[in-house]
């Protein structure tokens, strides 16, 4: 550590007079409060973190997504049988909303294209196709969708799915109807069981209202731990961490008032501006972030007295957050995870975090419904805390051996 | 040309040194990167998404519902968690997110499909947690479009049809649905292939801000460059003057100065290459094992593979100097490192992966177009997965190396741009 630590700063106070700190910390919880303030807002990388970065993501991480759903999907269409039956697959299928058909020759062809991503599957034609439905025999077409993209394919397979069952039906109808049936039943009988498919919270189905409202909380767990570890090793470097429990109280204190505000504006404001689903269960968002921003800053610190330098935080942090995500049991079932996996993950507050938010802000869950997760991160605080004073302790001990 | 090689090699000692000293500057180097790739493999080590719970409430209880939910049982995609006799226990079981979905089957079920009407059966699905409603989707409807094919055939039967004519008159266009390469959905194929190297990434991109950046935080760079440009054979005399750096004389801090200023670029060049020697050779080892997990069900060939692997080791030297010149330009490691997160972070996002490139909103996608993950994981699916002829992706694999150079020549002039600014280091 020695040789990293030779700022200027550290130059002018590493001559220690005494054990004790060279600019001693306040120890009451309320002159810490203030003091971390005051360092808050002199230290410009703190505030980038803990403030501007959050906020800028609030705008910057919702902007890929902002056509929320996928459609017009290019495809292309192989037909094999220049009939009047293919025509009229053709002309449904360029009509869905869904794709946006382009003709091609051959497979050879339109799997060129589908290398170089230009279409993202094809259907295919056979020849005689009309005959064969004529002659009442067995007939179908071929769909190849590129299972290299998950979404693509499944708009390919639903889009294409949907046109050709719907000139199949067409056909049935006409043959039922031949037979003698009353047409109106003739249509109707085309499906026995219908499904309908009510989408809850979500109701548009959008992309960016599914992943964005739980990256958010995770966006605000990192930027708060960086910018807390990131302050907690400037002191370790200035040699003024240490301070009593009351002082830690008042350091998280600082920390997670601010970090509330970042909170209220992605649940008041950010989710708002995107139409997102939000404020179902503001109240039970509120006591969230007021259990959660304490949490993610008592970590932050003692990540701080761990890393003990400015800049290591931002070094050792950056990479986390796609696999925290991953363990969050939102984007993938937490029960198709290793099982050691599924006890470790619950050491994060976003693993109880990321879900209670989702579950209060967007689905409008009471309390009591998500009260494992206030349990799970009450008992993560505690242990946080209970980790950083023993920290304290240790690094006070080593300070006096100097 | 020696005093080039004695840069490379001088400098290669310097920072082997360092990392020697520094447990936690090797630690990203060596054992995250590895614990990551381990990591994101393993979390997706069942590769596919099985037994989501759903629940059901049963309004019709005759033997046609009983055999619908023997068939949602059926299907691996889901389980039946439990039977909910109100409709509110059910609501309270999704927010507690017990269950992702509700199957409702109405009272007159079997008397409407017995009399011939349309029976319709309600999903009612937590479409917040996409992944699962999707799963969840998929398989309830193709639930229900089995009983309707059974129920329609059996109708056509009735009226006398032959069971192989019933089939064809159910569905007289039946469709062959292929999902061309990943055909399993295999979801390690599809993330973990995927992330694993969008992870390397923003490593790579943070080794790139600190292994230079330490120079300008510590006030260091001097010291390096006149340890790697051949005028002093160890490191002891130089630490005592950098050490003293505030009281030299002036006279001493002129000709040090002076001699920073006339700085060779081809030096630098070599003398960086030296730096990041080490972790261009880490990284060439976490690509190896990332490619190799990426292609283990699979044999690809050698050609497709050694091109994919040109690419991403290009794509982490790439990633060094990036971090590198964020960090140079503004003189701050902390600041080239904020740099470095806030763009390489949220890349995975903008790669059109998860969410695909064509229905990215525009001005994105000239950001997706910008970063150079994109590029990367292109190749990588066409390569890895598609089986695409090599040449289809030997374009990216050029510009890689074209964007490689470039960066590099830009790292070494900001480099001498630095050195000649002693008094604009140590910022923090």
């Amino acid at each position: 550590m020695s040789l990293a630590n030779k700022t200027k700063k550290t130059t002018k106070l590493s001559k220690p007079t005494s054990s004790l700190a060279p600019t001693p910390s306040p120890i009451t919880f309320w002159a810490s409060f203030l003091q971390t303030f005051k360092d808050i807002f002199t230290d410009s990388g703190v505030v980038l973190m803990l403030l501007i970065a959050p906020v800028i993501y609030g705008f910057f991480y919702p902007w890929p997504y902002s056509n929320e759903a996928v459609n017009h999907v290019p495809v292309g269409i192989i037909d094999n049988d220049n009939s009047t039956l293919s025509h009229t697959i053709v002309r449904y299928a360029s009509a869905s909303p869904q794709l946006d058909t382009q003709r091609f020759v051959n497979e050879q062809a339109a799997k060129q294209a589908m290398w170089t991503d230009d279409i993202a599957g094809y259907m295919i034609i056979p020849s005689g196709l009309e005959q064969q439905v004529l002659s009442g025999k067995a007939a179908s077409v071929s769909v190849l969708g590129n299972g290299g993209y998950f979404i693509l394919n499944k708009n390919v397979q639903l889009g294409f799915l949907q046109a050709v069952s719907t000139v199949s039906a067409g056909i049935e109808v006409k043959k039922n109807v031949a037979q003698g049936a009353y047409l109106g039943t003739a249509a109707s009988n085309t499906q026995a069981v219908p499904l309908q498919i009510i989408p809850l919270y979500n109701q548009t189905e959008g992309y960016g209202a599914y992943v964005v409202p739980a990256v958010a909380i995770l966006i605000m767990q990192q930027t708060l731990l960086m910018a807390a570890a990131m302050l907690i090793g400037t002191w370790y470097e200035q040699r003024r961490h240490a301070t009593s429990i009351r002082g830690w109280l008042g350091r998280i204190m600082a920390l997670s008032a601010l970090s509330f505000i970042v909170g209220c504006f992605y649940y008041g404001w950010a989710f708002e501006l995107h139409h997102y689903p939000r404020g179902e269960n503001m109240l039970g968002s509120l006591l969230f972030l007021a259990l959660f921003c304490p949490t993610v800053a008592t970590l932050g610190c003692l990540l701080g007295l761990w890393f003990r330098q400015r800049e290591r935080s931002l070094q050792v942090l950056i990479f986390s957050s796609l696999p925290l995500f991953f363990i969050s049991g939102y984007p993938w079932p937490a029960n198709q995870l290793p099982e050691v996996l599924q006890v470790i993950r619950w050491l994060v507050p976003t693993t109880p975090g990321l879900n209670m938010s989702v579950q209060m802000n967007q689905m409008g869950a009471s309390v009591a419904q998500v009260a494992t997760g206030f349990y799970a991160l009450a008992g993560l605080w505690a242990l946080y805390f209970i980790l950083l004073l023993a920290f304290r302790w240790r690094s006070d001990d080593k300070r006096t051996r100097y | 040309m020696t005093r080039l090689t004695e840069a490379f090699v001088r400098s290669a000692a310097y920072e082997r040194r360092f990392l020697a000293k520094n447990p936690w500057d090797l630690a990203m180097i060596v054992w995250i990167p590895l614990a990551t790739v381990l990591l994101i493999w393993w979390i997706f080590s069942q590769t596919q998404i099985t037994d989501l719970p759903i629940g059901v409430i049963d309004q019709d209880h005759s033997p046609m519902a009983n055999t619908l939910t023997r068939y949602l049982e059926a299907s691996p995609d889901i389980t039946i968690a439990n039977f909910y006799s109100s409709p509110a226990a059910a609501k309270d079981a999704i927010l507690q997110r017990d269950i992702y979905a509700l199957v409702i089957i109405p009272e007159d079920f079997s008397r409407n499909i017995l009399s011939s009407k349309p029976a319709p059966i309600i999903l009612q699905v937590n479409a917040q947690y996409g992944t699962h409603s999707g799963i969840i989707q998929k398989s309830v409807q193709s639930v229900a479009g089995t009983l309707s094919a059974g129920v329609e055939i059996q109708r056509f039967i009735k009226q006398g049809m032959a069971p192989s004519q019933a089939a064809i008159a159910y569905s007289p266009i039946s469709i062959q649905r292929t999902s061309l390469f990943n055909a399993t959905t295999n979801y390690q194929q599809f993330l973990a292939s995927t992330v694993i190297p969008a992870l390397l990434h923003i490593l790579a991109m943070v080794i790139g801000a600190t292994t230079i950046g330490r120079e300008l935080r510590d006030k260091r760079l001097g010291r390096w460059y006149r340890f790697i440009d051949n005028k002093r054979n160890d490191l002891s005399p130089i630490e005592n003057d950098t050490l003293n750096v505030n009281k030299v004389n002036n006279k001493q801090a002129a000709t040090n100065i002076i001699s920073l200023k006339k700085s060779s670029l081809s030096v630098l060049g070599f003398g960086l290459a030296g730096k990041y020697c080490w972790p261009t050779l880490a990284f060439s080892l976490w690509a190896v094992l990332a490619l190799w997990l990426a292609t283990l069900q699979d044999s690809i060939a050698i050609s497709s593979l050694l091109a994919t692997y040109i690419g991403l080791v290009l794509l982490m030297v790439l990633s060094f100097w990036l971090g590198a010149i964020f960090t140079l330009a503004s003189f701050s490691l902390r600041a080239g490192l904020s740099a470095t997160g806030f763009i390489s972070a949220p890349s995975y996002a903008f790669a059109g992966v998860t969410f695909p490139y064509i229905a990215i909103s525009e001005g994105a996608q000239h950001w997706s177009d910008v970063l150079p993950l994109t590029h990367y994981l292109k190749l990588h699916i066409a390569q890895l997965q598609m089986h695409a002829p090599i040449a289809i992706s030997l374009p990216i694999v050029y510009s890689l190396a074209l964007a490689t150079m470039v960066t590099m020549l830009l790292t070494a002039l900001l480099t001498k741009r630095a050195l000649h600014h002693p008094e604009r280091w140590g910022a923090r």
